[in-house]
């Protein structure tokens, strides 16, 4: 099984025309959410600006975790080209941090040292490299973990179900927080001190003049039903 | 401009376009060694409002809050990740265990002043009558030592002190707010035509959430970062609607201040003051009284953490009590999926509501009920209920690209009081080096059956508006009870009175305190409870 094989390649390659995407993929080709940032309070914009502008170095991951750990990453968001979202470095900037998300599970360790099992567990499920391993290799992996699927080794000493979860809400968190993903969905984002005058009531679909048209070619649900991964 | 409350002028204290305190430049200052009439554990929905109220009666009062001072100018960002690296969330390490582990965090979880209500989506319903009287009505749980009617005055009192909004109230003890009702946004209003279908009703609010002026509080402006903190002042949290008047009343509400331990007099056996931490060093405040107001999880590991003499297995604890019949509310959500760009970003998070279905109805085959609420998930909360269907990879990014068309229902799912859904102290320690919480939960058979039939009455819901896809996420909401009130030492760590037994001068007013929950967000009643407190004592 191949990204590229089994599913859909690349439904709306509609050549994002403003702005950037990850992988240029997206549904709002116009729509640039950072043509908007005067609009934001001053931290507001600081914060989102240093995602695209200042993207931190890795410092709490290995070279050889990070390099096994960002062949997850891209596999886990499907980001097989650039422009990617370097998600894992927001991981690692979160991580040295040392501030987590409030809570551990008892049969597991903190949510670093998880990440560092993890990576350990996924090359030794690949018998060798996980990053060197063909994308058949890593993404058959991927879904086999995501199925909580794996054992022995170190998937052994780890609940496998919520080791998935943790290190997954680490990724959509860093995915789903940069503004090329916003670009990609048409998420309007900051929206401090302007706000919103058109939320859809009476005129349902209407939008702000600044938020971006949708462009589908066909019924994207129906699309997502026929090729999902699980 | 509706009418500002006569006791409070937190509104008129605030500054019309700055949205940080005025008057923290001329906060009283008490010393450790001063005696304080009230030293208070805790700046959030229970510590704030007695320290208001006592503060105007000329109470010397202290308040002691673990996280900083909020400035929304400063601090607070318009931004779903960045609003958790502000640190709005209560992100020392916990453990938690059982068969259904509850994540903490953001989801239930407050830390500064205004506490979890800060970061709260807004919703303010009462609780019903029924809930004070669930053991006699229903045959579980307990009945409350207090009964609706003592707690209706203090309902209304906080209503208007927000304010609330929303239409008139049918269900419970039927009653209206303070503040009309919010527009309802296109997201919300496919939901309700789905609901109308199906013979629910639903109906705009409540919600702690101005509309139109409000003292120097302005109208909300529908950004739709209700969790991230409002940096419009429009939502309320004790930040802004007690704690100014506090402060010009006299309280000190000392922030980055971590209360480890309530120290009890050895000769009197009565609460001496408190220990706590600041900038590192270890002090001692001391106090004629105490109120411990640290919610379910912090309230126990502080009563814990307190061993003395007199109390080897921790305050208030001789029945083996404290920590004990915590609740969460199972709160499932299903998305649905409609052709028109939904958008549901827009609007505050919290719109409509039913509680139709919140009391027992024995034909369901099981007790007690269920609430219904839409919510608003932002991208990050939104993939979360991509990946809870096991998407990843291309399969969430179509999903996540297909954000604008999806909207969201939840439930709120009254669970039941267990002895073994418990806080007890962990072996792990935190960076001050006490003890942290671990925090075990199991469902029982009542609260499976409750989350089954509502999950199906959602997807009815959804079906009957024409949704072209569902998405289901498991998940939980708030978090009371832990030093549960009740009506001796044997069933209870605290009396009705708050009064933990055989200990004068302690009490616990926040929501630990809850012997049930309703399938009412929290946050009103644990006002309620404080005002009524403070009038008590």
């Amino acid at each position: 099984m191949s990204l590229r094989d089994q599913a859909h390649p690349n439904p709306h390659r509609l050549e994002h025309v403003n702005g950037t995407t990850p992988q240029m993929v997206g549904r709002y080709p116009d729509y640039d959410v950072l043509t908007q940032v005067d609009h934001w309070d001053a931290l507001t914009r600081r914060v989102v600006l240093d995602r695209v502008e200042r993207v931190p170095p890795i410092r709490f991951f290995t070279p050889d975790e990070a390099q096994t750990l960002k062949a997850f990453c891209d596999i886990a968001t499907a980001q097989d080209e650039e422009p990617r979202i370097p998600i894992l470095s927001y991981i690692d900037e979160k991580l040295e941090g040392g501030v987590g998300d409030g809570w551990q599970y008892d049969d597991l360790p903190v949510d670093g040292e998880v990440w560092r099992m993890v990576a350990r567990a996924l090359d030794e499920e690949a018998g060798g490299r996980y990053a060197d391993a063909s994308e058949d290799v890593r993404v058959e992996i991927v879904h086999r973990f995501s199925k909580a699927e794996l054992q022995g080794g170190v998937w052994g000493e780890l609940n496998v179900e919520r080791a998935w979860g943790v290190v997954m809400r680490y990724v959509v968190q860093a995915f789903y927080s940069h503004p090329w993903a916003w670009n990609e969905i048409g998420f309007g984002g900051p929206a401090y001190p302007r706000g919103y005058s058109a939320f859809g009531s009476p005129h349902l679909g209407e939008r702000e003049p600044w938020e971006g048209e949708e462009s589908v070619h066909y019924d994207p649900v129906r699309d997502a039903k026929t090729w999902r991964l699980d | 401009m509706s009418a500002l409350p006569v006791d409070n002028d937190s509104a008129i204290l605030l500054h019309p376009h700055k949205r940080g305190l005025q008057n923290l430049d001329r906060m009283a200052q008490y010393r450790d060694d001063d005696v304080v009439d009230l030293a208070v554990v805790g700046a959030g929905a229970g510590g704030s409002v007695i320290a208001q109220r006592l503060a105007r009666r000329g109470w010397k009062v202290v308040v002691l809050e673990k996280g900083p001072f909020w400035d929304p100018d400063r601090d607070w960002v318009s931004d779903e990740k960045g609003a958790g690296q502000a640190g709005l969330y209560w992100t020392d390490n916990r453990i938690i265990s059982g068969d259904d582990p509850i994540e903490l965090g953001k989801n239930n979880s407050g830390v500064g002043v205004g506490g979890s209500m800060t970061h709260f989506a807004g919703y303010v319903p009462r609780l019903h009558p029924s809930d004070f009287e669930v053991h006699s009505r229903d045959g579980v749980a307990v009945d409350w030592p207090i009964s609706y009617e003592e707690l209706k005055p203090s309902f209304e009192r906080v209503e208007r002190e927000l304010p609330v909004a929303g239409e008139f109230w049918p269900w419970g003890d039927p009653h209206g707010y303070p503040h009309k009702p919010h527009p309802v946004a296109g997201a919300a209003l496919v939901a309700w035509e789905g609901a109308r279908k199906q013979g629910i009703e639903m109906h705009v609010g409540p919600v702690s959430i101005t509309n139109g002026r409000f003292g120097n509080r302005p109208h909300c402006t529908y950004r739709g970062f209700c969790l991230e903190g409002c940096k419009v002042n429009a939502k309320a949290s004790p930040l802004i609607t007690h704690i100014p008047d506090a402060i010009e009343h006299g309280c000190e509400v000392r922030p980055n201040s971590f209360v480890t331990r309530v120290e009890i007099d050895d000769a009197t056996g009565r609460a001496a003051g408190v220990r706590y931490i600041r900038d590192g060093a270890e002090r001692r405040q001391l106090a004629s009284a105490v109120a411990v107001c640290g919610y379910a999880i912090e309230t126990p590991r502080l009563l814990l953490n307190s061993v003395c003499r007199r109390h080897p297995n921790g305050l208030g604890n001789a029945a083996d009590l404290v920590g004990r019949y915590v609740m969460v509310q199972g709160a499932p959500q299903v998305a649905g999926r409609f052709p028109e760009l939904l958008r549901m970003y827009k609007a505050p998070p919290p719109e409509i509501t039913s509680e139709q279905f919140y009391e027992t109805d024995e034909r369901r085959g099981f007790a007690r009920g269920f609430s219904i609420q839409t919510i608003s998930p932002l991208p990050i909360g939104w993939a979360e209920h991509v990946l809870a269907e096991g998407h990843w990879g291309l399969s969430l990014r179509e999903y996540m690209r297909d954000y604008n068309h999806w909207t969201v229902l939840g439930i709120l799912a009254e669970f039941l009081p267990l002895p073994d859904n418990r806080v007890t102290l962990a072996d792990e320690k935190d960076a001050f080096g006490v003890p942290v919480a671990r925090f075990s939960y199991s469902q029982c058979d009542n609260d499976r059956a409750i989350v089954g039939y509502a999950k199906n009455m959602l997807e009815q819901i959804w079906d009957a508006a024409g949704a072209m896809d569902l998405l289901t996420i498991d998940r939980y909401a708030h978090l009371v009870g832990g030093a549960r009130m009740g009506f001796s030492p044997d069933d209870s760590v605290v009396d009705s009175s708050h009064r933990v037994w055989g200990i004068d001068n302690l009490f616990v007013v926040d929501g630990s305190v809850m012997p049930t929950q309703g399938s009412a967000n929290p946050a009103l009643t644990i006002m309620a409870l404080a005002d009524r407190w403070a009038r008590l004592v």
